[in-house]
């Protein structure tokens, strides 16, 4: 695999979506070529920091406490 | 959300995205329906809420799809094959009812760049001074949370759905896919041109905090 071919997988690659062989061609490629490596390692903290930016969003708790009436009130009107 | 029969038989069949038609169990009572559905969906919320707020980008608006979602999947409940995932299947009815609010701005969006690797070579190709010189050094050196939070805000909603639902709520591309009800390659490109926009938007906020791309 040349660095091309590497570097048109980074994001499927940082995503676990390649077949099990293509993945270890990549990792591959990665351990021996110290051109690529700096952008995949951007790339997974730049992910990294995308995924974070919005993991920690609650449901506030006044929303919480609708959504359980309205699904309660659903249930009571399905019993009677 | 699937939809749901009954055979000649009487017995309920119900459609699922994993083991398309199934046969409800009818043994099971209503309390235990409604039992199932506090344990199994309820727990979701959290999730659910971050969706439908990355969606409508409004508090109000997440409110309300918020409380429609849940009322849509208790409703249609009896459909949801035990066992399958639940939150998959509370996104889709998120954006269902999502869509069916905002059918305009979805068909507004211009979605053209439909090509991933080209969207891929242009990431990498902007980040690359930043790459070469020290990968780490915006993520150690900034918060940038706030400005993707905002960036992820300001993308056209088909591309905010793919990275929402892959890059944050850690969905496959096939699971998005069935999410979103469009092809995986689909999905592929509209999540790699919402990535490069947020990329994009972070390498100017570093450019403006006074981290120069390196020479």
């Amino acid at each position: 695999m040349d660095c091309s071919q590497a570097v048109h997988q980074l994001w499927d690659y940082l995503d676990g979506e390649l077949t099990d062989e293509k993945m270890a061609e990549v990792r591959a490629h990665l351990k021996a070529c110290k051109g690529c490596f700096p952008h995949f390692d951007f790339e997974e903290a730049f992910l990294e920091a995308v995924r974070k930016s919005r993991a920690e969003t609650a449901c506030p708790d006044a929303l919480r406490r609708k959504v359980m009436a309205k699904v309660q009130r659903a249930m009571e009107e399905q019993q009677a | 959300m699937g939809p749901a029969g009954r055979e000649p038989t009487g017995r309920l069949l119900c459609y699922s995205h994993e083991r398309e038609w199934f046969v409800a169990d009818p043994s099971e009572s209503k309390r235990e329906q409604d039992l199932r559905f506090e344990r199994e969906a309820l727990p979701w919320m959290d999730d659910v809420y971050r969706f439908a707020k990355s969606m409508t980008r409004d508090e109000a608006d997440a409110d309300d799809l918020v409380q429609e979602t849940y009322l849509r999947a208790y409703r249609a409940w009896h459909t949801f094959e035990p066992g399958s995932d639940c939150r998959r299947w509370l996104f889709t009815i998120c954006r269902n009812v999502f869509l069916r609010t905002r059918e305009r701005e979805a068909r507004q969006v211009d979605t053209g760049g439909d090509d991933a690797v080209l969207e891929t070579m242009a990431a990498v190709r902007e980040a690359s001074p930043y790459a070469m010189s020290n990968p780490e050094s915006i993520f150690s050196r900034l918060d940038v949370g706030p400005a993707i939070g905002k960036a992820i805000d300001a993308l056209p909603e088909v591309f905010r759905s793919a990275v929402v639902l892959v890059d944050v709520e850690g969905q496959s591309y096939d699971e998005a896919a069935a999410v979103l009800g469009v092809p995986i390659g689909t999905v592929r490109s509209r999540l790699f041109r919402g990535r490069r926009i947020l990329q994009h938007a972070l390498l100017e906020f570093a450019k403006d905090a006074g981290l120069a791309a390196p020479a």
